[in-house]
């Protein structure tokens, strides 16, 4: 029966064009602004790193001085001081281990006829790359003891490989920066995790990536720049050294563990450690000292936006009105139609059957603004995505929108079509036929 | 005027007025909140940010990509400073240490005691070794500009105190409310450490470098100091003669890349960029919010009018009869119309509830501002008007309907 129903409910739709036309627009127009916003929030609240987000922890304390102490009022420190991020490398704790920060440096590309431009490039330890499951294309990441003394080597995306070197394998190449001939040991594939989770507190929160890693020790030794934020709430002396010495919060940190199960055994040793710096006059503050793994931080550090979440909140508002004003549309729809109702009646259709056949007809209109739904939706995303760049980067569908929007059509065709299947179904059979 | 007929006439058919009063509620509340949102996000957006004439305004970051040495290094950038301001078209120059609504600055904490333990603001700290006031046609209310004495050059990280400080209006009110603050000191950091400056002016207006919305968008300070000797880069700001910016800003590069001896990285930035760039995600929210807006008022139109019409056909036999029975053409489009405003007055009044009640939830979860009740009177307003124009065109149609043909039986 129901394969019937479909044919009655596409016949009908041809009927009344220009009811059917107005009836799809509607739900397709609800259903596209619905289903854009919830793309967007989608993409931004989806887990980077599935594969091991309970595993990568990212330790905060509070190196803050005593005074202007407010515990209600302040957000946390999430950045490191140098002197903690060298503590916490040197631990051992965890399977592998990352400090990092972000700088951006320069470019003196080997063709001459092409000008020095700036890129912006993160300065990790070694474990980075396999901690984030970075893709290598060509060479891999420098190797231990270039890590420990500081080499002048460097990774390169895969862009600006092509941009400086083109199609030919760029491993061993020279390029010149920050003032020094460096050895280019790889080139990673193309990698943008959205959100931009392993550096939150500086830089972009979607996005690209960058497009340069040096190692730690390296950029220390050359005093490069941070390209981020820094926070110093206690004097400090003058010059990059001082800063290395200070209390200064600018570096990110990583653990990564065999198993989540090891987590409380980090946390113990984590409030070791700090107690034991609190005996040596630093960590004044009486702060607990917390770990979050991957979506503990993209909570912590509000990754999704509060816009976007009103962008959502209105779309759905107005996906309500939509849906309303089809139940209007669909009553005229339906109530035209009362003889029809009223001879299968006569001839022995039950409620349940007519019921059948107009909710049916409502799930082909779902169906069809589910198309032209999609098709809007596509639309209102490219219009979104000129916001910005970190838009653009997480205003695309993937499958379980595309599913969702068919569902979201479908659902919203049926319920608005529930009251005036209801009227339908309420026709007396005597009465329609009486006045033919 | 019959109200009483057309009540009882709603109440025995219910659910059409139902549907429509339904669409005017929610309309009305989402309407009223996304336009109050649109109208906050454009008046953040029009802010001055004290420059005057920004169109004249720009700033170009220079690297050189060899160093020589900090002392090297400030006569390069004092032989720059002197190179463009030979540029012609060139008003006034001015080595700064960063720019306003460009999100990149630094801020600090300012008390206006030492034994404070709390900072009393936190501000941001435009350090220059020229005049902003003069580049950036900053107006002063009190006090005055730096003297060329008070300027100072300080080897990186080394702190030495500023000489004198000056103070955007809005955070002299907060630091000294109701007193004048020139000649008052500001500490910069607290306790021993602090470095006391004192104030020698006040001006009007000045952005921070994150344009914060709130009124520590406009906790500025101004410290004549430069430091030197980080290989961090110059920024220089300049004002351009009116309507010849582009031109002084290619000749002020190309002046630059000649007296470069070695290689050296040019960025330019205008203050009209910073300020689209700025603002672009909150413009970018207004405008999906005016087409949301739009496509509410259309579809609420379209039922409305397709509402109106189903009615007019149901109801024609009843509209002969009256016309038969003596009642003008105008009787029939009043009542019509009637009808209509009492529908969307009681679709207007559940959406100034329903408008309140969302605000309440964005108030309290997405922390948006409080719901002005203008807007929603606003939005009243337009609904009635729309619900009169959109029921015109079918009470027209009935009011032609012709009494012999709609009293004749099928």
């Amino acid at each position: 029966m129901f394969a019937y129903y479909f044919k009655l409910g596409v016949r009908s739709l041809r009927r009344n064009p220009v009811l059917t036309v107005l009836m799809v627009l509607t739900l397709a127009v609800g259903v596209a602004a619905s289903v854009s916003t919830l793309a967007i929030l989608h993409m931004m609240s989806g887990d980077p790193i599935p594969q091991k987000s309970t595993r990568l922890l990212a330790p905060v304390f509070d190196t803050r001085p005593a005074e202007n102490f407010d515990p209600a009022g302040e957000r946390p420190d999430e950045q490191l001081t140098y002197i903690d991020a060298g503590n916490l490398l040197k631990s051992g704790q965890g399977v592998r281990r990352t400090a990092m920060y972000g700088t951006a440096v320069v470019i003196e590309p080997p063709e001459k006829s092409l000008q020095p431009f700036w890129v912006e490039g993160m300065a990790p330890t070694r474990d980075f790359f396999a901690m984030f499951d970075v893709p290598f294309l060509h060479g891999q990441a420098w190797s231990e003891a270039d890590d420990t003394r500081g080499a002048d080597v460097v990774v390169l995306s895969r862009e600006i490989a092509e941009k400086l070197y083109g199609d030919a394998n760029p491993i061993g190449r020279q390029v010149r920066l920050l003032d020094a001939p460096f050895t280019v040991v790889g080139v990673i594939d193309k990698w943008a995790p959205q959100p931009r989770f392993y550096s939150l507190q500086s830089g972009n929160k979607f996005g690209v990536s960058e497009d340069l890693f040096i190692p730690f020790a390296t950029a220390i030794r050359h005093k490069t720049s941070l390209n981020g934020g820094i926070s110093c709430s206690a004097r400090t002396d003058p010059g990059f050294e001082g800063i290395l010495r200070s209390e200064c919060t600018w570096l990110q940190f990583w653990f990564e563990l065999e198993s989540s199960a090891d987590r409380a055994d980090l946390q113990t040793w984590l409030d070791n450690y700090a107690a034991e710096q609190r005996k040596l006059g630093r960590l004044k503050r009486s702060t607990p000292n917390a770990l979050y793994d991957v979506p503990e931080w993209l909570v912590q550090m509000n990754v999704v936006g509060k816009d976007n979440k009103l962008s959502a909140w209105l779309a759905f508002g107005f996906l309500a009105l939509c849906l309303v004003n089809t139940i209007g549309l669909l009553l005229a729809k339906f109530s035209v139609r009362a003889s029809e109702v009223g001879i299968r009646r006569a001839l022995g259709a039950s409620r349940k059957d007519i019921f059948r056949q107009f909710l049916t007809e409502s799930a082909v209109i779902g169906l069809a603004g589910g198309v032209l739904g999609l098709l809007l939706a596509f639309g209102a995303l490219a219009l979104l995505s000129m916001q910005s760049r970190a838009i653009a980067a997480v205003a695309r569908m993937d499958l379980s929108m595309l599913a969702v929007t068919f569902v979201l059509s479908v659902l919203a065709a049926l319920l608005a079509g529930l009251l005036p299947t209801w009227r339908a179904c309420q026709v007396t059979p005597a009465i329609q036929l009486k006045s033919q | 005027m019959e109200i009483r007929p057309i009540l009882s006439s709603l109440m025995r058919n219910k659910t059409g007025p139902i549907l429509v009063a339904l669409q005017v509620a929610l309309s009305l509340a989402i309407l009223a909140n996304a336009l109050h949102i649109v109208g906050e996000r454009r008046a953040a957006a029009a802010r001055p940010s004290g420059i005057d004439d920004e169109q004249a305004v720009f700033a170009i970051d220079v690297n050189h990509l060899r160093s020589d040495g900090p002392e090297q290094e400030l006569a390069t950038q004092n032989r720059e400073i002197a190179t463009l301001r030979a540029v012609p078209g060139v008003v006034s120059v001015a080595n700064v240490g960063q720019l306003p609504m460009s999100n990149s600055g630094w801020n600090t904490s300012v008390a206006i005691e030492r034994k404070q333990t709390r900072e009393s603001a936190v501000a941001s700290t435009y350090t220059v070794a020229d005049s902003l006031v003069q580049t950036w046609g900053l107006r002063l209310a009190e006090g005055r500009d730096f003297a060329p004495g008070e300027f100072i050059d300080v080897p990186m990280g080394s702190r030495e105190t500023p000489r004198a400080v000056i103070v955007a209006r809005a955070l002299a009110a907060k630091l000294w409310p109701g007193q004048p603050a020139v000649g008052k000191t500001l500490y910069i950091g607290m306790g021993e450490e602090a470095m006391a400056i004192p104030v020698v002016g006040v001006i009007e207006r000045l952005q921070d470098h994150s344009a914060r919305i709130d009124e520590r968008g406009e906790f500025s300070i101004i410290v004549p100091t430069r430091e030197y000797g980080a290989n961090g880069g110059a920024i220089y700001t300049m004002r351009a003669a009116p309507g010849q910016r582009e031109r002084v800003i290619r000749d002020a590069e190309a002046a630059l890349r000649n007296a470069s001896p070695g290689p050296v990285i040019l960025k330019i930035r205008t203050v009209d960029e910073l300020r689209k760039k700025r603002y672009r995600a909150d413009m970018a929210l207004s405008w999906t919010l005016v087409v949301v807006s739009v496509l509410l008022l259309l579809i609420t139109a379209g039922g409305i009018v397709g509402m109106a019409s189903l009615w007019v056909n149901q109801r024609r036999k009843q509209i002969g009869v009256r016309r038969a029975l003596g009642a003008k053409k105008s009787d029939i489009v009043r009542y019509f119309i009637l009808e209509n405003v009492l529908i969307t007055s009681a679709g207007v009044f559940g959406g100034v509830l329903l408008g309140v009640g969302l605000n309440q939830l964005l108030v309290s979860r997405l922390e948006m501002a409080r719901l002005p009740l203008g807007y929603l009177a606003l939005g009243a307003l337009v609904f009635w008007v729309l619900g009169i124009v959109a029921a015109y065109g079918p009470a027209w149609r009935a009011a032609g309907i012709s009494p012999a043909l709609a009293t004749r039986s099928a």
